[in-house]
């Protein structure tokens, strides 16, 4: 059931069969066939269904229509429009419509590069079941050009499909499974390329090798978008193969591009118009949110200043590998199902039901047949369209067993906890994974997880990063770059940074003066953010970073319409709960359902949403159990303190009027205080008894990880009134 | 920070202390050793303040005043809501002992002034508005069972007075006769050791206390109270305490009656009510204050029919004094005279109040030839 658009190529790992792709027509009426109902998309149906027929090429018609009816009184007659209608090639609307693949602009036109290029990596080596390693190296040659290139130790790509993975758009090994995967549809990688050979004119060089034995191929290729064919620019046409070693060596050196030595491997280098830059929506960011969902991946990045960061694997075990499933009956709709059954050679119905489809067995099938007044005995090729509508009404009026659940591979509350602790600094962390479910046919399964209390984005910068980020930003005022740049710091804090560093609310972010710049590093160190500071989120889809359309996203809906203020997070009615909170939601599905291409959200059905409330709920009841009790605790510690506080100028009032010796007064009244707060130092248990020692933790649950925030180590620069805590 | 000076109790006090003083020192100072008692013995420092709320007052139908009942709220140290309460109350304390010992006396502003300051090793300050101040101020004065004055602080002078009487006020005389047209502000605090009455000296036979300033202006300059041979006097809205502790002393010393000449709203009303029988809030010091046999001359919700005044005089009432009329009416001291009822459902049903200065529409020295001492030949006043 293929519901929506074409996929991914790449990952065809060379040992395997290669599975025959549909023609792009079909695949293109596939996609027609069902859709959300998100504009952009709509939008990509109608033309593409055009195509189909022999109806009129709609963007063509419309401009040139004018011209034509000058003459004739009427603007066009049925003959002259009927010239100007033709087909449209796949590359050709979607070098029209780039956005809808996410390369709206030139800096998300370079993240969406890399995160193809690092999804399709991902996605061959898990097949081939080699743990990944994989190297970024992003690098400026000139000033609004960049070149990436991307490299990962996988099987590699038989010599054949090079051209036909990187240079032709709706090829690939995924749109026709159902087995979960990051890639889906196979326009990512080639559309990058296309983008780049538009934006730059240089082709995109690929270099592979299968194996240590064979030389390694090289190829340079552009896509031709009128044709939707790879075009190869080098050898003639046929590519040259690069010699394993020295010689080799030296050949890659003279095309311009690198290769880190390697067995079997693929790399990708496409240089294209873009824009670098940090902060939310930055490829560190997807970088960074990739490697803490995937903690079997071991990743090099080298960014345009070519400074190098390494992300070392934390787990040497492979996410079990996914299984392929059949479409549920559920899930097809009627035109897929009549495109099914014309396939289908030389079956029964009966027979044709229960291969093609899972959870049908022959008996489920006869009942189908039944209600749909068929015989079950009908061949496939005799139905005609009534029967096969009969069929699919008959299909959801009959009861089958949900599908089989065990082709989802979640990434694993212990791996999450892992991967968050490791990242993000914090107290208090949690994980929840839900049992998988069902959504129209399509098994998906959610997870969650959580942490709480971690020192602010803004208290981890030093001043060499606070310069670089200051340059780089493009936000007109200090007050702008500080919410666009410091996740989860709302405009609020924002404003109290800029307060306490003297500085203007309009002062430009880039003309600051040292002295202003040591002022503002200053307050961001200081200034406590965590008061105000909004819940961080990460979304993912098969493991892999959703960084864009938060609102429309499932995840961010759910979150916002899901009750926090009983888990003892303050939040205003559908907002982003409050508070120094990260969370991380997977969905991990065979076929996850995005709003549109480019996959930054995802959709909203019930089924779905239903089931991250639960796992959000899951873990906020973890954190409302820890909240409160650190609140208990500490509405103690604040009660000592304002005795404290108040002890001396009433023991030097009391002096003054009797003439006590006020430091002995003093000491007398500081034991008194001790004793009446004296359960700030006791153990309390969930409903603030007092309990002894051996019972005094809180049963949290499976799966829970509690830090002293002070030895945590991403907590180092926790500013010093933290420091001033600690000493005590 | 305003370190503080320890200034050593022991050494000589500089001034004589006068027997009142020595007495509220002694006071002052039992407040402190309560804390040290209870910090020997590991205890919670506390007091227990007489509460100064509507329900612990009663009127008494017998003297005809307000009086403090005898519930307490303890005020501890160790209580998370009360613990700067405690520690302020401790500060206003000392500070009234320093002014004792030196003999010397401050307004509350200076009190608050004195001991303000940051607390040590916060970003807190004792007291950030005089309001704060004054309140404890207030507490200190029924905790010690000791009025203001003898603690020392004295507030803003406010209100006036003019007519036949020479008193002595520390030491000087003065002719209230001779006043010119600004007359003699009544300090805030004039008790016997201040201010000395001597009865042959007063020729007045009553005094006629006008709500505000500029009516009283009204009176001075037609000289009323040569004519009518009285003490003219006001108290710039609501009487201050120096003020309502002076017509105690001339009415009770001398024994002249007091009339009031008060706007014809429920403000007025109340400002009636508080001379007569004392206030909620300074319930404690009704009995140096209250004077029952005070009278209400005007202005009266029939004045507008009985004066015929112009209907541009009227100032409707809106919400809050209606509110405000009704919760008079309903004080125990008024809920039993027909002519008080009246009185308020006439104001209602006008749905209208009266300024004294209405009157002038009618003349320029209307309320003074004519409205007052008509009033007062007639005994028309309510009670």
């Amino acid at each position: 059931m293929a519901t929506r658009k074409p996929i991914k190529k790449r990952s065809v790992p060379a040992t395997a069969t290669k599975k025959k792709a549909a023609p792009p027509a079909v695949a293109k009426r596939q996609a027609a066939g069902k859709k959300l109902a998100k504009s952009a998309e709509a939008e990509a149906d109608e033309v593409l269904d055009v195509t189909g027929d022999e109806a009129a090429e709609v963007d063509d018609a419309a401009d040139e229509a004018p011209a034509g009816g000058k003459s004739s009184g009427r603007r066009a007659t049925a003959q002259s429009m009927a010239s100007k209608q033709r087909d449209i090639s796949v590359s050709e609307f979607f070098a029209k419509n780039r956005h809808l693949l996410g390369f709206d602009n030139p800096r998300k036109a370079l993240l969406t590069t890399i995160k193809e290029a690092v999804d399709n990596s991902l996605d061959a080596c898990e097949e081939a079941g080699i743990l990944p390693e994989i190297w970024v190296h992003i690098e400026q040659t000139s000033t609004d050009r960049y070149k990436i290139g991307v490299q990962d130790n996988g099987p590699g790509i038989v010599k054949k499909q090079i051209p036909l993975i990187f240079g032709k758009l709706l090829y690939g090994s995924k749109f026709h499974r159902l087995r979960q995967s990051r890639g889906q549809q196979g326009i990512g990688i080639s559309a990058a390329g296309m983008y780049g050979v538009q934006t730059t004119g240089k082709p995109v060089k690929i270099i592979s090798r299968i194996s240590p034995k064979k030389p390694a191929h090289y190829y340079e290729i552009q896509i031709d978008t009128k044709r939707n064919e790879p075009k190869i620019l080098n050898g003639g046409g046929e590519g040259v193969d690069i010699a394993y070693g020295e010689k080799g060596a030296k050949d890659i050196e003279k095309h311009g591009i690198e290769w880190v030595d390697q067995p079997h491997g693929t790399r990708v280098t496409i240089e294209l118009e873009a824009k670098y830059n940090r902060g939310r929506g930055s490829v560190d960011e997807y970088l960074h949110q990739t490697a803490i969902a995937n903690p079997h991946i071991t990743l090099h990045y080298t960014d345009p200043e070519g400074s190098t960061r390494e992300y070392q694997r934390a787990a040497d075990k492979l996410p079990p590998e996914p299984k392929e499933i059949l479409p549920h009956p559920y899930g097809i709709e009627l035109g897929r199902l009549a495109a099914m059954l014309a396939e289908a050679e030389g079956m029964s119905i009966t027979q044709f039901l229960s291969t093609k489809f899972s959870r049908v067995s022959p008996a489920v099938a006869k009942k189908i047949c039944t209600t749909a007044k068929v015989s079950p005995r009908a061949m496939t090729r005799k139905l005609g369209r009534p029967e096969a509508e009969a069929l699919y009404h008959a299909i959801q009026a009959t009861k089958i067993a949900p599908p089989a659940t065990d082709c989802i591979c979640p990434i694993g509350e212990e791996l999450l906890l892992k991967g968050l602790y490791q990242v993000v600094p914090g107290e208090f962390y949690c994980a929840a994974t839900r049992p998988p479910s069902v959504y129209r046919g399509n098994p998906f399964q959610i997870e969650v997880a959580l942490a709480f209390g971690g020192a602010a984005a803004t208290q981890n910068v030093d001043k060499e990063l606070l310069s670089d980020l200051l340059e780089e930003t493009d936000a007109r005022t200090i007050r702008q770059f500080l919410i666009s740049t410091f996740n989860g710091l709302g405009s609020d804090a924002a404003d109290r940074i800029m307060k306490a560093a003297a500085l203007g609310t309009r002062q430009t972010a880039k003309q600051l003066k040292p002295k202003e710049q040591e002022r503002l590093l200053q307050a961001m160190q200081n200034v406590n953010v965590a008061e105000g500071q909004t819940m961080e989120v990460m979304r993912y889809a098969n493991r892999v970073p959703l960084q864009f359309q938060q609102a429309a996203c499932a995840i961010t809906q759910t979150i916002t319409s899901t009750n926090w203020r009983s888990y003892g997070l303050s939040q205003s009615r559908g907002g982003m709960p409050k508070g120094p909170v990260y969370i991380m939601v997977h969905i991990a599905s065979v076929w996850v359902p995005f709003t549109s291409e480019s996959k930054e959200a995802i959709a909203s059905y019930p089924e779905i949403q239903k089931e991250i409330r639960l796992g959000l709920q899951a873990v906020g009841r973890k954190l409302g159990m820890y909240v409160r009790k650190r609140q208990r605790v500490k509405q103690q510690g604040d009660r000592r303190d304002i005795f404290m506080r108040y002890l001396k100028e009433v023991a030097t009032a009391v002096h003054e009027l009797n003439g006590v010796d006020r430091d002995n007064l003093y000491g007398q009244l500081v034991t008194v205080a001790k004793r009446v707060t004296a359960d700030a130092d006791m153990k309390l248990d969930d409903r603030g008894r007092k309990i002894k020692e051996e019972a005094a933790e809180t049963d949290y649950g499976d799966n829970v990880i509690i830090v002293d925030p002070m030895t945590h180590a991403a907590a180092i620069k926790r500013g010093p009134a933290a420091v001033a805590v600690a000493d005590e | 920070m305003a370190k503080k000076k320890l200034t050593p109790v022991a050494k000589a006090p500089k001034v004589k202390l006068s027997p009142r003083d020595e007495k509220t020192a002694e006071r002052l100072t039992g407040l402190a050793d309560r804390v040290v008692t209870a910090a020997n013995n590991r205890k919670d420092p506390f007091v227990d303040i007489p509460s100064r709320t509507l329900a612990n007052v009663k009127y008494s139908p017998k003297k005809k005043i307000l009086e403090m009942g005898n519930a307490t709220n303890r005020r501890q140290l160790f209580d998370l809501s009360q613990a700067k309460a405690y520690m302020r109350t401790m500060l206003v304390t000392s500070g009234c002992k320093k002014l004792i010992d030196q003999g010397k006396s401050t307004s509350l502003r200076g009190l608050f002034y004195m001991l303000k300051h940051t607390i040590e090793g916060v970003k807190e300050n004792t007291f950030d508005e005089q309001g704060e101040c004054d309140t404890i101020i207030e507490d200190v004065e029924v905790l010690l069972s000791s009025i203001r004055e003898e603690l020392h602080l004295y507030a803003e002078n406010r209100g006036a007075m003019v007519g036949g009487i020479v008193l002595t006020d520390k030491g000087d005389e003065i002719n209230c006769a001779r006043m010119g047209s600004g007359g003699y502000a009544i300090p805030s605090i004039v008790e016997p050791d201040v201010i000395i009455f001597d009865k042959k000296r007063c020729t007045a036979k009553f005094i006629l206390h006008v709500e505000k300033g500029t009516v009283w202006q009204r009176f001075n300059e037609d000289r009323f109270w040569e004519k009518h041979n009285c003490i003219l006097t006001h108290g710039a809205g609501q009487p201050p305490r120096g003020v309502r502790r002076m017509l105690h002393r001339l009415h009770n010393e001398l024994e002249l009656p007091l009339y009031c000449v008060l706007d014809n709203d429920p403000w007025g009303y109340y400002i009636y009510s508080v001379i007569k029988q004392g206030s909620i809030n300074l319930a404690f010091e009704s009995q140096r204050m209250a004077i029952p046999e005070a009278k209400y001359l005007g202005l009266r919700s029939i004045d507008f029919e009985r004066c015929q005044l112009s209907d541009s005089v009227k100032i409707s009432l809106n919400d809050t004094d209606r509110k405000r009329a009704k919760q008079v009416a309903q004080y125990p001291w008024f809920e039993k005279k027909p002519k008080w009822q009246t009185e308020i459902r006439k104001m209602l049903s006008n749905d209208f109040k009266l300024e004294v200065e209405s009157l002038i529409s009618k003349d320029i020295s209307y309320v003074t030839e004519e409205y007052v001492p008509a009033r007062l030949r007639d005994q028309d006043w309510l009670d």
